[in-house]
C-alpha cells in the first residue's frame, strides 16, 4: 500500500542573525549581514502508512514544529522531499488542506464566539462535507462522547478539556486522510486526559486516520502508539515500534528498597556500593536502575541486604518515559 | 472537491456573519457602549469640522457644502474598511504571538478566512452619519436626481472605499517583516482624515504622494468630482475606478506573499 506520508531526506534551514549584546550591539545589528545556517530539521526520512497512529517525540527546540509545518504545507523544506497524499504539500496547500485535520493544544481553530455546532456548519461548508457524511459523523461522535451539551455551548466559555476535545471533533469532521496532533493533552486533567485518548483511538480505529501525534506526555504514547519517531536537534534517532524501545538500551529494571534510617546517606553509601548503577532517593524508597545485562536483580538485591536491613522492596519495569529520558539526555550510542 | 467560485464565498460570508451577528447581539451592553463610541468620534470630528468653516467661508475654492459633500463622502467610503476588514488591527498580534498559524490549515482563500472572522457593526453608526451628510449636502448644492448620478455613485463610492481597504492591509501586512507594525497601521490610519480636504491645498510634492504612494486622493477627492464638477472632471477621477481596483490588488498580493511565508513561532 503506498504511504500517505512519505518523506525522503528533507531538511529546513532557517537563517538566523548572529545579535550581539547591549545597546551598541543592537544598533550595530541593524546592519549586520552576518547570519548564520541553522538547520532545524537536518536530513529526515520517513514513511508512514494509513491508518498509523505514530508518536512524534522529541525535546523541546528538537524541531517536531517544523517537520509538522512542512507535512502541513506551511513551510518549503530546503531540500529533499516530501508527498502527502502522494501531492507536494507546499505547492498545493489548499489541496493539501482538504485530507488534512490539524490540532493544536493550545490554539483553538474554532470560531471563538460561536456555539460549537454553529462552527461545525461552518466546516461542513468549508470542506464540502455532504449531509449523509455530515450526519454520519455526528452519529459517531454521540456515540463516543458525550457531545450534547457542548454543541450550544459558544467556545470561548467552553473549559480548555471540552475545548480540545472540540477541536478534535473538529478535526476529524471532513473524514480526512491523516490528523495532526500537536500536544493534545497539555494541560488537562487525568480523566479528560484518558477520555481524549480513548476518543483519538476509537476515531483512528473507526475512520482508519492516520494520527500524527506529537506530545510529552508519555501517557498519551503508552496509550496510543504502536510506533514512534524520535527526534533531536533536528536529526532522527528513532523510527520503531515501541516495544523495540524499551530494550533499547539494554534490559533496566528499577529496585526499589526501604531501609531503616536516613535515605539520603543511606542511598550515598550505597551509590560507592554499586558505582555502576544510577541511585537515587526520595522520602519513602532509594531507587537503584540496574542494568541487568550487568548483573542480575537477585546479585544486587543480595549484595545490599548483605549489609543491611531491608524493610520492604518493590520491582519496577522501566516506563517508556525512562527511555525517552534516557535517549534525550544521552542520545542514542 | 467542487470548485469554490466568487459565490461559494459570497454564501459563506453571509453564513459567518449572520452567526456572528447572532452572538454580537447577545452582549448588549458591549455593543450600546461602542456605537455610542463611535456616534461620539463621529460628532466631535464634525465638530471640528463646523469651527473650521466658522472662520473661513472656503478653502481654496471649495465652499462649506462642497467640502461637506468631501466629508460625508469620505466617511462612507470608509465603511467598508471599518465594518468587513477590522481583524488587520488585530493581525500583528496573531502573528507576533504565532497564532496566525490556525488560519493556515483551511482549504479556502487564506485572506479571505482571516477577514471574515470579524465584522465590526461599529461601521454602520459611520455609515448612516455618512450618507446623511451626504445627502444633506446634495440636497443643498443642488445636484439634482437622476439614476445615472445614483450609479455614479455608488460606483464611485464602491471603488473609493477599496482605496481605503488597500491601504489598511498593505498597512497591516507590514507585520510580516516588522515586529512593530502598530505605527505603520495607525499612520494610515491617520492620513485618511486629510482624504476628507481637496488635494489642491496641498503642495504639488504632496499631492503627486497622496495621488499615486499613499493613495488617499482616491477616497473621496478624485471620485466626488464626478458628482461635485460634473464640467471639470480630470482623467483621475474617471480613472479612479480603476486605480481603486489596482491598489486593492497590490496590498492584496503584499498581504498574502507575506502571509503565505509565514513560518510561524516555536510551540
Amino acid at each position: 500500500m503506498a504511504p500517505v506520508i512519505d518523506i525522503k531526506n528533507i531538511t529546513k534551514e532557517f537563517k538566523v542573525l548572529n545579535r550581539r549584546e547591549g545597546l551598541a550591539g543592537s544598533i550595530k545589528d541593524l546592519f549586520s549581514r552576518d547570519y548564520k545556517i541553522v538547520k532545524a530539521v537536518d536530513n529526515i526520512t520517513m514513511s508512514i502508512g494509513q491508518g498509523e497512529i505514530v508518536g512524534y517525540l522529541g525535546p523541546n527546540g528538537a524541531g517536531k514544529s517544523t517537520t509538522i509545518k512542512m507535512m502541513t504545507g506551511v513551510l518549503e523544506p530546503t531540500s529533499g522531499e516530501i508527498l502527502v497524499n502522494g501531492k507536494l504539500p507546499y505547492r498545493n496547500r489548499s489541496k493539501n488542506a482538504q485530507n488534512i485535520g490539524v490540532v493544536f493544544g493550545q490554539r483553538s481553530q474554532l470560531w471563538w464566539a460561536l456555539p460549537l455546532v454553529e462552527s461545525f456548519k461552518l466546516l461542513k461548508d468549508i470542506y464540502q462535507i455532504s449531509d449523509e457524511q455530515y450526519d454520519g459523523m455526528m452519529k459517531l461522535y454521540q456515540s463516543l462522547v458525550d457531545i450534547e451539551p457542548l454543541l450550544h455551548k459558544p467556545v470561548r466559555q467552553m473549559s480548555l478539556g471540552q475545548r480540545t476535545l472540540s477541536d478534535i471533533l473538529a478535526a476529524f469532521l471532513h473524514d480526512p486522510k491523516i490528523v495532526f496532533l500537536d500536544e493534545p493533552t497539555i494541560g488537562l486533567d487525568v480523566s479528560m486526559k484518558a477520555k481524549i485518548r480513548t476518543l483519538i483511538h476509537a476515531l483512528n480505529k473507526e475512520k482508519n486516520t492516520t494520527v500524527i501525534l506529537t506530545t510529552h506526555d508519555m501517557g498519551d504514547v503508552d496509550a496510543l502508539c504502536r510506533r514512534i519517531v524520535i527526534i533531536d536537534k533536528g536529526r532522527m534517532l528513532y523510527d520503531n515500534d515501541i516495544s523495540h524501545l524499551k530494550g533499547f538500551f539494554g534490559s533496566y529494571r528499577t529496585l526499589k528498597i526501604r531501609v531503616d534510617g536516613d535515605l539520603s546517606k543511606e542511598s550515598a553509601v550505597i551509590a560507592k556500593e554499586f558505582p555502576e548503577f544510577k541511585v537515587s532517593a526520595d522520602d519513602e524508597w532509594i531507587s537503584l536502575l540496574v542494568d541487568e545485562e550487568k548483573s542480575t536483580i537477585m546479585d544486587v538485591f543480595t549484595g545490599l541486604q548483605k549489609k543491611r536491613r531491608i524493610s520492604d522492596m518493590q520491582l519496577e519495569e522501566i516506563s517508556t518515559e525512562d527511555v525517552i529520558r534516557k535517549i534525550y539526555e544521552e542520545g542514542v550510542k | 472537491m467542487k470548485r469554490k467560485g466568487l459565490l461559494f464565498y459570497i454564501k459563506l460570508y453571509c453564513k459567518i456573519l449572520s452567526q456572528d451577528l447572532k452572538s454580537k447581539m447577545s452582549y448588549r451592553a458591549d455593543f450600546i457602549i461602542s456605537t455610542i463610541g463611535m456616534i461620539f468620534t463621529n460628532i466631535a470630528g464634525f465638530v471640528s469640522f463646523w469651527i473650521m468653516f466658522r472662520n473661513f467661508s472656503s478653502i481654496n475654492g471649495w465652499g462649506y457644502h462642497e467640502m461637506l459633500f468631501l466629508y460625508g463622502f469620505s466617511l462612507v467610503s470608509l465603511t467598508p474598511a471599518q465594518c468587513f476588514f477590522d481583524n488587520n488591527w488585530s493581525l500583528r498580534n496573531y502573528v507576533y504571538t504565532g497564532d496566525f498559524i490556525k488560519y493556515c490549515f483551511r482549504p479556502i482563500n487564506l485572506f479571505f478566512y482571516y477577514q471574515s472572522e470579524v465584522f465590526d457593526v461599529k461601521g454602520l453608526g459611520q455609515l448612516a452619519f455618512g450618507l446623511g451628510t451626504v445627502i444633506y449636502s446634495w440636497i443643498k448644492l443642488g445636484l439634482g436626481f437622476t439614476p445615472l448620478m445614483v450609479l455614479k455613485m455608488t460606483v464611485f463610492l464602491l471603488t473609493a472605499s477599496l482605496v481605503m481597504i488597500a491601504l489598511q492591509t498593505a498597512a497591516a501586512a507590514t507585520c510580516f517583516w516588522i515586529n512593530n507594525s502598530f505605527y505603520v497601521l495607525d499612520l494610515a490610519y491617520k492620513f485618511r482624515d486629510y482624504a476628507k480636504y481637496p488635494i489642491t491645498i496641498f503642495s504639488p510634492v504632496f499631492r503627486t504622494i497622496f495621488t499615486f504612494i499613499i493613495p488617499i486622493a482616491f477616497i473621496s477627492y478624485y471620485p466626488s468630482l464626478v458628482i461635485l464638477r460634473p464640467d471639470e472632471v480630470p482623467l483621475l477621477s474617471w480613472l479612479s475606478p480603476v486605480f481603486g481596483i489596482a491598489f486593492f490588488y497590490i496590498a492584496y498580493r503584499i498581504w498574502m506573499f507575506g502571509a503565505l511565508k509565514y513560518n510561524g513561532t516555536g510551540s
